[in-house]
């Protein structure tokens, strides 16, 4: 254990920071959620990408640099500290992107990797449906072969970004007779495509920041498929996996949120109810646990290592620490926190924060599911 | 920068993690409750056959010359197998003392040879544990830490933890060889290391409780409420792991900030025994508020050592001057300040 940066490491730090500091709006957007703040999000995602930053992990040939998970850590430091703003392309960088990443043919990297690393395409997810919810095997959504394409019918709902976005992905059944997590099939999807409707969805905050996808006989080419037929599970899992360990939700923007809640305490002291300083501690200490953990993630995936059914630790941790430190500014800021807008006008980042955090223990697998995972898997309770 | 527990120490670790289940089991920890010292020679005789006194002893002295890295990763095996012996004071905090101040050769030599055992005395803790079976003490004057021989003898106070001997403190003295809060941090981080073995062994009690207890037709751990609560008393375990590994490598280096991630790792693992300790008990039922099940001496052991090198209320003062009163730098970029 070396937990020092070396001098290449600084250096890449200095120069994420410099381009940062350059080009990172000096106005917060507007939400990513409603459609204005969308664009201005891609704007972001395509001037991110004209500096070379789209994806630093990923291999020069698909728009990345081909930096490893260390040098991805001090990226994310430096993009939070320069408080940049949300990537709306999160649910294909994060998550479609190593699935193709780890499953696709080499056509298929090419022709979504590259395009996703520039900002070109905006994906959106599609998991649930109205019936398949934490009971993702219990999906019905179908996709019927015909020829070389397949036909999809059905529903799909809680979709992030499908308001907006360009393409979707999600599980489908290939197979109609089959039952639960057989016969379903990984498969993209254009949604501009004849047969899709989207319906906006208004989330707690006012805003349409998922929608419902309704399926009437879209034609979808086969090639879209990733991996085999009826293999659309176990690649789900794998997709999942990369949602609740490493990669979504960075240890850098909790520590940020650590840091601005350090302040807003300062700021409120003198009328702060007792609790409060033991409670701002403590988010200080869990962004950090979480940022060690994370680092050490890193690590034993660098040393060739991978991430397992603990990915459901970090997804209960981080979801409940940021919701634990987002009430805490919520309380401090008594009877302001239900104002949208604070002195000055600007908007109650708290509110809006505290909003957002409670959708952390629902998404990527509800926290009842993940502590089922951690009880079957880690200690290998029966079922 | 690697974030990462090389194969030897892991080999290691898994060495003493085995050694005492064979040598340091619940029968073993029954039968010294029943004894009058609580100590027993056969088990000393045999941890320094394995080395253990001389882990953190210079290569030079004897010894092996492990860092305070595998000293936490061999704390939490000593934890995790109740071991109340004086070994984890003696060999994980005063060693690694002894040797950074210098001019104790012989005394380092003996500790890696089983002969000598130092008591540790800090105005932090009410008592002093195991003082009557050291040859040596290390105590606290006007912020010193003091080095002295035994001798004489002090009152026995009655811990709650069978297997804990702890005694009335004693009048500071001796030769200076270092800081009173060099000798509370390295100790409180010993203890925080102890504290997640302790917690593992209750989670592992209580899940092969749960495996194995049926009602209602199947086993209670097939039931979700009991599975969710072992699960929270997990994440809260395994997010101790890194703070403590991150507190160690800070002391070793001798980073500024050393003291305030030692008080994180003290919290951290506190907070994770302690409600690993309720789970446990939870879990069992009645049977867990017996004295016939073996998990009261792990639950007893996580009340003490929660207690000991500073409790809640100070490791938080120390946080609060850091982060609150801003003389650490915190935010993104600044993990490893």
């Amino acid at each position: 254990m070396h937990l020092a940066y070396t001098p290449e490491q600084q250096d890449f730090r200095a120069e994420v920071r410099a381009w940062m500091e350059a080009n990172v709006p000096k106005e917060p957007l507007v939400t990513l959620e409603r459609e204005d703040g969308y664009h201005q999000h891609v704007e972001w995602e395509r001037r991110l990408a004209s500096g070379n930053w789209g994806m630093v992990t990923w291999p020069e040939a698909y728009g990345g640099r081909g930096l490893d998970l260390i040098q991805w850590l001090i990226f994310e430091e430096e993009y939070y500290r320069a408080g940049a703003p949300l990537r709306v392309n999160q649910n294909g960088i994060f998550l479609l992107g190593p699935t193709v990443m780890e499953f696709g043919t080499d056509e298929q990297k090419a022709r979504f990797l590259t395009p996703m690393a520039k900002g070109e395409v905006i994906w959106a997810q599609a998991w649930s449906e109205p019936n398949a919810g934490s009971d993702m095997a219990a999906i019905t959504s179908k996709a019927i072969r015909d020829g070389d394409h397949y036909v999809i019918s059905g529903q799909k709902t809680w979709s992030s970004r499908a308001s907006f976005a360009d393409w979707g992905f999600g599980l489908f059944r290939t197979d109609p007779e089959s039952k639960r997590h057989k016969g379903l099939s990984f498969i993209l999807f254009d949604l501009n495509a004849p047969g899709v409707t989207r319906r906006p969805i208004r989330q707690l905050h006012g805003d349409p920041g998922f929608a419902e996808l309704f399926f009437d006989e879209v034609r979808v080419p086969v090639e879209n498929r990733i991996a085999g037929e009826g293999e659309g599970w176990n690649v789900a899992m794998a997709t999942a996996g990369f949602e609740r360990g490493l990669m979504l939700r960075s240890p850098a923007r909790f520590q940020a949120a650590a840091e601005r809640l350090v302040k807003l305490f300062r700021a409120h002291e003198t009328k702060a109810a007792p609790a409060a300083r033991e409670q701002v501690m403590q988010a200080w200490m869990d962004a950090q646990a979480y940022a060690y953990n994370t680092y050490a993630v890193a690590s034993k995936i660098m040393a060739g290592g991978h991430i397992g059914a603990e990915a459901s630790l970090n997804k209960i941790f981080w979801s409940e620490l940021d919701r634990a430190a987002h009430r805490t500014a919520m309380q401090l800021l008594g009877a302001s926190a239900e104002l949208r807008h604070l002195d000055g006008g600007a908007l109650n980042m708290w509110l809006e924060g505290y909003i957002f955090s409670l959708s952390g223990p629902i998404y990527a697998g509800s926290n009842e599911i993940q502590r089922n995972i951690i009880a079957e898997r880690l200690l290998g309770l029966p079922r | 920068m690697d974030f990462i527990i090389t194969e030897d120490q892991a080999t290691l670790t898994q060495g003493v993690r085995d050694y005492l289940a064979g040598v340091h089991g619940p029968e073993l920890l029954r039968a010294l409750d029943t004894s009058d010292s609580r100590r027993s020679a056969d088990v000393w005789r045999g941890l320094v056959e394995m080395g253990l006194p001389g882990l953190l002893v210079p290569e030079a002295r004897g010894g092996l010359g492990l860092s305070l890295l595998d000293a936490v990763l061999i704390a939490a095996e000593l934890g995790r197998a109740g071991v109340a012996e004086p070994l984890a004071d003696t060999a994980l905090v005063a060693a690694p003392l002894l040797a950074k101040a210098g001019g104790q050769d012989a005394l380092l030599g003996a500790i890696a040879a089983g002969e000598a055992k130092v008591a540790l005395q800090h105005p932090v803790n009410p008592w002093v544990a195991d003082l009557e079976d050291a040859s040596h003490i290390l105590s606290v004057k006007n912020g010193a830490l003091l080095l002295t021989e035994r001798s004489g003898d002090s009152e026995l106070l009655d811990s709650v933890d069978p297997l804990r001997r702890l005694y009335a403190p004693v009048a500071a003295s001796g030769v200076d060889v270092g800081s009173a809060d060099a000798l509370l941090d390295h100790a409180a981080l010993i203890a925080a290391a102890q504290l997640v073995g302790v917690a593992d062994a209750m989670l592992e009690q209580a899940t092969d409780y749960a495996k194995n207890r049926s009602q209602f037709g199947q086993p209670i751990g097939s039931f979700q409420a009991v599975k969710h609560h072992l699960a929270t008393a997990v994440v809260k375990i395994e997010f101790a792991k890194p703070v403590i590994q991150r507190a160690a490598v800070a002391l070793a280096e001798g980073t500024a900030s050393a003291s305030v991630h030692v008080s994180h790792a003290k919290l951290a693992a506190a907070d994770a025994a302690w409600a690993m300790s309720e789970t446990a008990i939870q879990t069992h039922g009645a049977m867990g508020y017996t004295y016939e099940v073996d998990l009261h001496f792990w639950m007893k052991r996580a009340w003490a050592l929660a207690g000991a090198w500073g409790d809640r209320a100070f490791h938080l003062a120390r946080i609060d001057a850091a982060v609150i009163g801003g003389a650490l730098p915190i935010g993104p970029g600044h993990s490893f300040a």
